[in-house]
């Protein structure tokens, strides 16, 4: 089990590879009260002007947490963000992956910063963002 | 044409929703829907308690505040999430969720001129502790 | 001498890299990366009173500042940004003219260079194609990003062949990870804001992408 410890900026995280389906997506969007038309159909999606059905951001945000906790599952999720650059779709070959860029201890505790993208199978970034784990 | 980007509405409060008692079905409901396999989080038990990002599930009365300046366009999509994540949510927890209006800005981008529009909402549970505060960018073009 | 002449702090709203975690990391990194300085572009604003010179002596990296401006033709990378520029061109304005921010800037003593020229909308290429006039007094444009998609980068070349423009590299790093992805070699030493000008001007130097080794370092790790 990963301990603040042996952490050293520079540590890639495993990354998390997975392909959404247009059933995950919906089931999402559902779980996370998200009923909107655009994560739930493609016909629905193009009637708001976009290519197809899209996952919302928050999934994103989710598998990011998935990764981060899975690689320290001793550690606590003290801060995310992302940033959205372009549209997450179901069949399309995802990595996200996390790189650990810094370590920092002290009398309010001892944290670990990461960096964060999601990207598509042919190296696009759909999302870039940040992490800090809180090593209790 | 350019228009000023209308700052009359930050800072106001346009939502306050207090949620019906969070479920373990809930919880197992949000953690299976991205294929959570922490069993803290993904197995029924005592010490449930809910993924991090759980509280982003929140869905209060008004997404948006009513009265957004007209002139920021049709489409509103999310562009990104900053969150601060306090204790954890567990079973029979009452979360209570605050949304103002934090910041408006514009920029540009590949899909031309857009307004952010940033909404900061605070969620606490019954014996006020912080869940999370999170700000979440609306583009809007 | 190697230096990232495209970057943003967590000074831009979208950026999440503070500017020391970018030397810490700068600095680990030197043999993957061997970076010089970086030139520190936020988004739409200049703050006249930032001073880095303490963390330049403490990691040894040099830290320049510009500016980064949007226009009709795209987003413009100001080097050698002056009070009299601020007071010429409102930063924060979305909707500045690409040609006025050339010429002004110009006559006042720095570069402004078109940077992803070859991004959708923000980028000078789709303007040309459109049939927009080429702007006057263009040196060099931004001929490899960091932060562009497939393709984006590519389409440059074009652009360089057609008008004759320098061509230099910048990571647009938004991110820790991405510093000095892609950066600008320079013949000469450029150890100032001045000297950075007048390289840009001087046309002696060169993109340069470390991509594939950061990639292939991360994927052997």
């Amino acid at each position: 089990m990963i301990s603040f410890a042996v952490v050293e900026v520079g540590d890639d995280l495993p990354p998390l590879r997975l392909t959404l389906s247009t059933e995950q997506v919906r089931a999402y969007a559902e779980a996370a009260n998200m009923p909107g038309g655009r994560f739930m159909s493609d016909a629905a999606a193009q009637a708001e002007g976009l290519p197809g059905q899209i996952a919302p951001g928050n999934f994103s945000l989710a598998l990011f947490g998935r990764l981060l906790t899975a690689w320290a599952p001793a550690a606590r999720l003290s801060r995310l963000s992302a940033t959205f650059r372009a549209l997450v779709r179901p069949g399309v070959p995802l990595i996200a992956s996390a790189v650990v860029t810094e370590k920092h201890a002290s009398d309010h505790g001892a944290f670990v910063e990461c960096d964060l993208v999601l990207e598509s199978g042919d190296g696009d970034r759909l999302v870039t963002g940040t992490a800090t784990l809180a090593f209790d | 044409m350019s228009v000023p980007v209308d700052r009359s509405v930050v800072g106001q409060e346009f939502d306050r929703t207090t949620f019906p008692p969070v479920t373990a079905d809930d919880i197992l409901a949000y953690a299976a829907a991205y294929g959570e396999t922490d069993a803290g989080w993904s197995r029924p038990g005592p010490d449930l308690t809910a993924p991090p990002t759980f509280s982003f599930s929140l869905r209060g009365s008004h997404f948006m505040p009513k009265n957004l300046p007209t002139h920021l366009g049709r489409h509103a999509f999310d562009a990104g999430k900053d969150i601060e994540i306090g204790v954890a949510v567990r079973p029979g927890d009452v979360l209570t969720a605050v949304s103002t209006v934090h910041d408006i800005y514009e920029k540009t981008g590949r899909t031309g001129a857009m307004t952010f529009v940033v909404f900061r909402t605070a969620v606490t549970n019954e014996r006020d502790e912080t869940v999370a505060v999170i700000d979440q960018k609306m583009m809007f073009r | 001498m190697i230096l990232d002449l495209h970057a943003h702090s967590d000074a831009s709203e979208d950026s999440r890299a503070p500017l020391e975690t970018y030397l810490k990391w700068l600095q680990r990194k030197r043999d993957l990366l061997p970076i010089d300085g970086i030139v520190l572009t936020e988004h739409r604003q200049w703050n006249p009173a930032a001073d880095y010179r303490s963390l330049e002596d403490h990691y040894g990296i040099l830290i320049l500042r510009g500016a980064e401006v949007e226009t009709e033709y795209g987003h413009i990378l100001i080097y050698g940004v002056t009070d009299e520029m601020t007071r010429r061109f409102d930063f924060a304005n979305v909707r500045l003219t690409a040609q006025e921010v050339v010429r002004e800037v110009a006559r006042m003593g720095g570069v402004a260079a078109p940077c992803h020229p070859g991004r959708p909308t923000i980028g000078l290429c789709e303007h040309y194609a459109a049939g927009k006039p080429p702007l006057e007094g263009v040196v060099a444009v931004e001929a490899l990003n960091g932060g562009s998609r497939r393709g984006e980068n590519e389409r440059v070349q074009a652009l360089i062949d057609t008008y004759g423009y320098g061509a230099f590299g910048g990571s647009d790093a938004h991110l820790v990870s991405l510093i000095g992805i892609c950066a600008t070699e320079f013949d000469d030493d450029v150890r100032s804001t001045e000297a950075l000008v007048a390289a840009l001007q001087g046309r002696r130097y060169r993109p340069v992408d470390f991509r594939e080794q950061v990639r292939a370092a991360r994927g052997a790790a």
